[in-house]
């Protein structure tokens, strides 16, 4: 499958629907509005890209999601940050031990589930913020290798965490009580199913079918994998500027992906097209055919 | 400056402190040179092979082929507060070269082969992946070509290994030949105590 740039969101500069320092977060919701947090603020935007609303934060925010419910909550140094989807505050979690930064909120189950990249490991609260366990410290390490300074995961329909691990060079899962489910991924420098460099993956998205979207920095690179790790395409390399690292990213319900470009302040939006049919491949499939 | 402490005991003491991120020498021999005795620096914010935003650019080597001392007396540092130690340092290996049978790139970068890696820590034996690993430079091998420095830059790396003039080997030109060569004027002159200074808070020379 191949990925073609059909849009650009946001950008570097000054004016209302764009960002003057950082974009570090993005999230689409089940309409295909495009949450995005950087600076000290969350834009909102249309479908089309065009600005909706947007808001400040307490402090610089790392990540961003959008509950089932409509609330959007913002990872920052210390505590998450609850809203409405107009914007109202109407929660905050704070917690420097256990929120020391976060870099990715997830939801599974009816828990919230969030990275704090300074302990290296993810947090599961309940939903009134109250901590009720901790994933992915129990290795030899006490946690994920991320030189890269930012944890990032997402969370699949059946409930299971996909994490990226990047000093590993692989991408874990786990069960929402910290169980172990396995992973994938190896490094490679030269073969685009591997992950190159000293720690990539750096972010990580899931699609409604399973299909495990990351990241990586140093040749900045998008890729897709399906579920079990067999890489299905590379989603875009060329388009990002070379300095580009930790790009948050998402996927809609349309399988359009978007990738934030962390030096332009973009986000870049790319949608899979149709493969063009093969010359001399042109009849109509015969029964027992495979791509009926 | 703590009252009854000498500039040179305050300046030792500062040292030992640099000594533990790897900067210690340099800042051990900047401390015997006479008190305002101008010396040569390198401003690693300014030189290509670290400056931050110069990516997907050549090294660098002019620090190697210009300086009028034989091998160089500018040399690669790593400064241990910032590196990552990771399992795969692209400063180390050529992380564009074939992956070996262990799961490794099969090429160092380092021409000199100067940059030892040893696994440090609680080891995880079943999974290499899951360790941290020191990277040393042995300073008597590297003659300051830069690759391991454009390599360690991010966004590849940490950005933890900059060039620094060694003021045991540099000789002080009047002229340094560098400084005439370098495209980015990274190569300036400062006081002893300027210098010094500028390792303190900056981490370079
Ligand atoms: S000549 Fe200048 S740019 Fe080149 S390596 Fe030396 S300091 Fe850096
Ligand atoms: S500067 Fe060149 S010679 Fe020195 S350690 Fe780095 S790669 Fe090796
Ligand atoms: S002053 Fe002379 S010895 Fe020192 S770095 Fe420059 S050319 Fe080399």
């Amino acid at each position: 499958m191949k990925y073609r740039l059909i849009r650009t969101i946001s950008g570097r500069g000054q004016e209302p629907g764009q960002f003057t320092e950082m974009l570090r977060g993005i999230a689409v919701d089940t309409d295909g509005r495009v949450f995005a947090v950087g600076d000290t603020a969350v834009r909102v935007f249309q479908a089309d890209g065009s600005l909706l609303r947007t808001w400040s934060t307490s402090s610089p925010g790392y990540c961003i999601a959008v509950a089932r419910n409509g609330h959007v909550y913002v990872g920052l140094a210390g505590q998450i940050e609850i809203y409405e989807g107009n914007g109202t505050l109407i929660g905050a979690w704070r917690d420097e031990q256990h929120l020391g930064l976060v870099t990715a909120i997830g939801f599974a189950d009816t828990s919230v589930l969030a990275a704090d990249a300074n302990a290296r490991c993810i947090r599961r609260l309940d939903p009134s913020g109250k901590l009720l366990n901790t994933i992915g410290d129990d290795n030899r390490r006490s946690g994920f290798l991320i030189p890269n300074g930012v944890i990032d995961f997402a969370v699949d329909r059946k409930g299971v965490i996909h994490t990226a691990n990047p000093g590993c060079h692989r991408v874990e899962r786990f069960a929402i009580d910290g169980t172990r489910l396995g992973h994938f991924g190896r490094f490679d420098g030269q073969d685009p199913s591997g992950f190159p460099g000293c720690c990539n993956p750096t972010n990580v998205a899931v699609d409604d079918r399973g299909r495990i979207f990351v990241t990586e920095k140093a040749g900045p690179r998008a890729k897709v994998y399906d579920s079990d790790g067999t890489l299905l395409s590379v989603v875009a390399d060329s388009q990002f500027e070379l300095a580009c690292k930790n790009m948050d990213l998402a996927v809609d319900s349309q399988g359009q992906v978007y990738v934030v470009d962390t030096v332009k302040l973009q986000i870049l939006v790319f949608a899979p097209q149709a493969e063009p049919v093969a010359a001399g491949n042109t009849a109509a499939p015969s029964e027992g055919d495979e791509s009926r | 400056m703590s009252e009854g402490l000498t500039r040179r005991e305050a300046m030792g003491h500062a040292a030992r402190g640099l000594a533990a991120i790897g900067l210690g020498v340099t800042a051990f021999h900047l401390i015997r040179k006479a008190d305002g005795q101008i010396v040569w620096q390198l401003d690693h914010g300014r030189c290509v092979n670290s400056r931050l935003g110069a990516v997907g650019v050549n090294t660098c080597n002019l620090c190697t082929s210009e300086c009028v001392v034989a091998q160089s007396a500018v040399r690669a540092v790593n400064d241990f507060s910032k590196c990552g130690r990771c399992y795969i340092c692209p400063a180390y290996y050529n992380v564009t070269s074939a992956v070996d049978e262990s799961g490794l790139p099969s090429e160092k970068l380092c021409p000199r082969d100067a940059i030892t890696r040893t696994m440090i820590g609680d080891a995880d034996p079943e999974d290499p992946a899951n360790n941290f690993y020191e990277y040393v430079i042995d300073e008597t091998k590297c003659d300051g070509c830069g690759k391991c420095v454009m390599g360690c830059k991010e966004p590849a790396g940490l950005g933890s290994i900059r060039l620094a003039v060694r003021h045991d080997l540099c000789v002080d030109c009047n002229r340094c030949a560098i400084a005439m060569a370098c495209p980015d004027d990274a190569f300036t002159q400062a006081s002893v105590e300027e210098a010094f200074e500028r390792l303190e808070t900056k981490g370079g020379t």
